[in-house]
């Protein structure tokens, strides 16, 4: 599903080239689970946008699904985005002028497809929130939040779903019932499911785990 | 197309007061553009349609012959109103008594515009009437029925016919000057002039043929016609016809034009400030569409949706709004307003939503097209995609629609020129010497209070907003600042060219033994008169040994210009000084004690349009005799000033030779008119020209056109202080920030607020010190250049500008952000 040759990526800064992945080779099959983790800095959350077609890299290649990442404009890789990729992340990023049930309705709503208010009201009804349809994201809690932006990442039918620090911003009660919704709802659409995380249990909880330090991938581990 | 989606966002925007400041920004850009259209439109129709009555028609073909019935057959064609008049100077006789009179014989339709007024009496006000005498009856000026000792009722003769005397003339529409219209009038019907056999082959009259209609068929005509008329026609309109008027009128067109494109421009600047920080806003949201599969386009699509339908929205409300303001202004002021304005067109009403639109395109549009350019990484990276959302293609947008809007609205192509490059070459300099001020402020914050450290050093820190906050209040201010100065200049040029007392009466034809008795008599009765003037006819016959006639056919050929040449007859006099209101601009006036080679001062455009210039020898013909004289110099003359003006002065002792007459001008008040009786009487060789009534009709114009002008500038002080609400509002985002992390650490409400105040206190200050640079250097350039006025230093500008701005940012920044310190820290730091 998720296929990367040789990949690096190199920014510049004030002081000068900033090498943040050197040289990333993995493979990551359909419906697996994986889980990049590292310290604060590694380049694990640019290794995820990489993957996600969010920015491009500097050198080597991205396959995801059929396309090669590298070889699309943005036009063609927010296509893709909007086709086969589903994002969970850490601030949740919903639109606030937006009600709950219509961020869930976005990503299919983008795709015109008419029956986004039918899918939308479904997966509010899955994640718990059928009766917050109406609300507001100012209006909701974290957790509540949280949900929202999951079942926002299943309305557009992903083929993979990408999770940043998905509990960093929640307390550990909450985002105990966050993961299990994910895994949850990753079972039962078989999305496969890339994980950024610092939180070595979260991390166990994952099929595969990647280890980044320094740009470099350090360890794969079963 | 995602319009459901796009209709969504707008309605949540709006809901959520994202786009209130834009909307009203264009609302106001609209309104303010139709209301000033509006009241300009209607405004110089009932202007020109007063200024019409001076010549009681739209356009006058004046012809010392009657001219070619095919015209008026092209007139009739066209659907022109038509009338006919016939001036000339003829006795009138009553049973024992005889005055040299001026005859006007007028047809049926006269006057096309502006009225009559008539009484039965002598010496009495009298009531306006919209046609002149019928057949077999005159109307006489009241002044004249003493010096015939006659009544309403009694006969005069004029020629060989009588006339019953039915109506006093007190007042007719287009009296105006000249020759004709030296002795006191006696209005006639026209189908009666030639029972009174006076007018015979030879006769001196002057024929004027009316015609009104709308503008547009009366522009066709006068192409038509201009080829057609001889050397002895002219056509022209109430601008060609009165120098006083016309060129009243064009300079307050040109301010209000003005005033409407620093309106358009103020307009553009609040709508590009509300859209860039709507866009600043955006960035988010689009990042978090971006993720989900929004492509560029569609992120175009969405907005652009968008802003189509709140740009609908905000010129059909602006319209609506300009339309029924400038509806409440006219209620208002209508008894302010002496003249009656035409119901409002609806052409005006397209103009603001055009401009709407474009204002939109040009300065809305830009920054959210950028959107699409939002690096979607910035959901997980909020530091990325931070760069400012103005390029190129967003300056030039901006640029073009500046330069277009401007050029539309004041069809001024140099105007639009000027207006543009100043404002460019004051952005660039007043960069620099905000970016300086505001250093110079950081020095001074250093030294200060804890209040005042906190406010300088937070605008240093944000110096590239800072500097651009103070160049849009330096410009909003430096435009109000150029209108106020523009518009006092105007106002007083021409309170100053025709003053209460002006003359406004002219004497010629006064014998050289006359004039010291003349100057008695005035002295006797309290006149004020200008000095008397020696005055021959004469022409130029030769040019640095080139004949002047030759000349002339040259000039006709090369430049098309068949106006009066170096060789056309002229009145000629003499002066030891500079006459008044005189400026030689080049060579040098004579000493007072001159004699040797005679020399010769000629006016301005008398020079330029003949090329004749300082030390040309110029031959003349006087009274069949050759004089011989070089130019001394050249000077410019105020034509307006109703006193004796002459093209060309003679040094002293150079027309010793020549036997002249003598002219002056003087001032009488209305119930002093009896004394031209007496004048007449003793002297009755002279010839008094009344030109009172159209001074007072021209001052009527004036105090209206002021009016006018007053008004536009209070409606531009309103969309200037939206621009500075705008700016201000602009950056309550980063204010709000910094101020909320201010207050978790400890800072009090009072000096949070008094940081503020003083911080926009001296963004004002500064902003007021640059308005005073770039208004006075503009200043200079319109009054020059545009309005062709003398400039002067206005000291007031650099007391008021930073004084203004101090006070005004001031107050308006301190309410304005009065909601920084009223809401609660928390409330700000979890938006974030």
């Amino acid at each position: 599903m998720i296929k990367t040759v040789d990949l690096g990526k190199t920014v510049q800064t004030s002081e000068g080239q900033l090498t943040i992945l050197k040289g990333i080779n993995l493979e990551i099959k359909k419906s697996e689970s994986v889980a990049i983790v590292g310290a604060s800095g590694s380049g694990k959350t640019t290794l995820l946008s990489l993957l996600a077609g969010l920015d491009t890299p500097t050198r080597g290649q991205i396959f995801l699904g059929d396309h090669e990442l590298n070889d699309l404009d943005e036009e063609q890789r927010a296509r893709v985005r909007g086709e086969m990729v589903g994002f969970v992340f850490q601030t949740f990023q919903l639109l606030s002028s937006l009600t709950a049930m219509e961020n869930v309705m976005l990503p299919a709503e983008l795709r015109n497809d008419p029956d986004a208010e039918e899918k939308a009201r479904e997966l509010m009804h899955r994640v718990g929130l059928g009766h917050r349809i109406r609300h507001y994201p100012r209006q909701l809690s974290g957790g509540e939040q949280q949900r929202v932006a999951i079942a926002r990442a299943f309305a557009s039918s992903a083929a993979v779903l990408f999770a940043d620090e998905p509990t960093g911003n929640l307390d550990t009660k909450t985002g105990g019932h966050i993961i299990d919704l994910i895994f949850d709802l990753n079972a039962e659409f078989g999305t496969t499911l890339v994980l950024v995380t610092h939180d070595a249990h979260l991390a166990d909880r994952c099929g595969r785990s990647i280890l980044i330090e320094s740009g470099e991938l350090v360890v794969e581990g079963g | 197309m995602h319009f459901t989606l796009a209709a969504k966002f707008l309605w949540r925007d709006w809901r959520a007061g994202e786009l209130t400041l834009l909307l009203w920004a264009l609302i106001i850009a609209v309104g303010t553009v139709t209301t000033i259209t509006l009241f300009v439109d209607r405004l110089q129709q009932a202007l020109l349609n007063e200024s019409s009555t001076f010549l009681a028609a739209d356009r006058v073909i004046a012809s010392s012959d009657p001219i070619d019935p095919d015209i008026l057959a092209r007139a009739e064609a066209l659907g022109l109103k038509q009338a006919q008049t016939l001036s000339f100077l003829s006795m009138a006789f009553s049973e024992d008594r005889a005055q040299l009179a001026s005859v006007k014989a007028v047809s049926d339709s006269y006057p096309l515009r502006g009225t009559l007024i008539v009484a039965d009496a002598a010496f009495v006000r009298g009531t306006p009437i919209t046609r002149g005498p019928g057949r077999g009856e005159v109307w006489m000026e009241s002044r004249l029925l003493p010096s015939l000792g006659v009544e309403t009722g009694d006969l005069v003769d004029i020629g060989v016919a009588s006339f019953p005397i039915v109506k006093v003339l007190v007042k007719e529409p287009d009296r105006g000057g000249g020759f004709n219209s030296a002795g006191p009038r006696v209005l006639m019907n026209l189908a009666d002039v030639a029972a009174t056999e006076v007018v015979q082959p030879g006769s001196r009259i002057s024929y004027r043929y009316l015609f009104a209609g709308d503008p547009d068929t009366l522009g066709e005509f006068e192409d038509w016609v201009k080829p057609k008329l001889g050397l002895e026609g002219r056509i022209f309109g109430v601008k060609e016809g009165t120098a006083g008027i016309g060129s009243a009128l064009e300079r307050a067109e040109r301010f209000m034009l003005l005033g409407g494109l620093l309106g358009v421009i103020l307009a553009g600047v609040a709508i590009a400030l509300a859209a860039q920080r709507y866009a600043l806003r955006h960035y988010d949201h689009v990042a978090i569409l971006k993720t989900l599969g929004a492509t560029p386009d569609s992120i175009d699509s969405i907005f652009v949706v968008m802003f189509v339908l709140l740009g609908t929205l905000a010129t059909m409300l602006g319209s609506g709004i300009g339309y029924f303001a400038q509806t409440a202004a006219v209620q208002i002021l209508a008894p302010l307003i002496p003249i009656e304005l035409p119901a409002p067109g609806m052409q005006p009403v397209w103009l603001g939503m055009v401009t709407g639109f474009i204002c939109l395109l040009s300065f809305a549009l830009p920054p959210l097209l950028k959107l699409r350019k939002t690096d979607p990484v910035r959901v997980i990276r909020r530091e990325i995609g931070d760069a400012s959302i103005a390029d190129r293609s967003t300056y030039l947008f901006a640029i073009v629609g500046t330069i277009g809007l401007m050029w539309w609205y004041s069809q001024d192509l140099w105007l639009t020129t000027l207006v543009f490059t100043g404002g460019v070459v004051a952005i660039l300099a007043l960069s620099i010497v905000a970016y300086f001020l505001l250093r110079s402020g950081r020095i001074v914050g250093m030294q200060a209070g804890s209040a005042w450290r906190l406010a300088l050093a937070g605008m240093q820190r944000r110096g590239r907003e800072n500097t651009m906050q103070i160049l849009i209040f330096g410009l909003s201010i430096m435009l109000l600042l150029i209108l106020y100065l523009v518009r006092t200049a105007l106002i007083e040029e021409w309170q100053a060219q025709i003053p209460v007392d002006a003359p406004n009466h002219f004497a010629i034809n006064i014998s050289p033994e006359d004039t010291g008795p003349i100057r008695a008599l005035f002295a006797e009765n309290n006149i004020a008169s200008q000095p008397l003037y020696p005055m021959i006819r004469g022409r130029i016959t030769q040019v640095n040994d080139e004949l002047a006639r030759e000349r002339d056919k040259r000039r006709e050929q090369t430049t098309g210009d068949s106006g009066p040449g170096a060789s056309s007859g002229r009145n000629l006099t003499w002066s030891a000084t500079l006459p008044d209101d005189n400026r030689v601009i080049a060579g040098k006036w004579w000493s007072s004690e001159h004699t040797g080679e005679a020399q010769v001062s000629l006016e301005e455009d008398l020079a330029r349009s003949n090329r004749l210039k300082v030390g040309d020898r110029l031959i003349f013909s006087i009274q069949g005799r050759e004089l011989i004289a070089q130019v001394g110099s050249i000077r410019t003359v105020a034509w307006d000033n109703m006193r004796p003006n002459f093209y060309i002065i003679f040094s002293p002792g150079a027309l010793d030779d020549f036997p002249s007459t003598y002219m002056t001008s003087f001032y009488l008040e209305k119930d002093q008119k009896l004394f031209l009786n007496e004048l007449l009487s003793r002297y009755p060789t002279m010839t008094v020209l009344e030109v009172d009534a159209l001074i007072e009709q021209i001052q009527t114009i004036i105090s209206q056109v002021t009016l006018a002008i007053e008004l536009i500038l209070g409606l531009i002080m309103i969309a200037g202080s939206l621009v500075l609400l705008a700016s201000i509002q602009a950056s309550m985002d980063e204010r709000f920030k910094q101020h909320a992390i201010l207050r978790t650490l400890g800072a009090g409400r009072k000096l949070v607020l008094g940081s503020l105040a003083i911080e926009f206190c001296a963004l004002g200050f500064f902003a007021g010190v640059l308005a005073a640079i770039g208004s006075e250097i503009t200043v200079y350039a319109l009054e020059t250049e545009i309005f062709q006025l003398d400039y002067h230093v206005n000291p007031v500008v650099w007391i008021m500008g930073p004084v203004v701005g101090t006070v005004l940012i001031g107050a308006l920044g301190t309410i304005a952000t009065r909601k920084v310190v009223n809401t609660s820290p928390t409330t700000v730091l979890r938006g974030l």
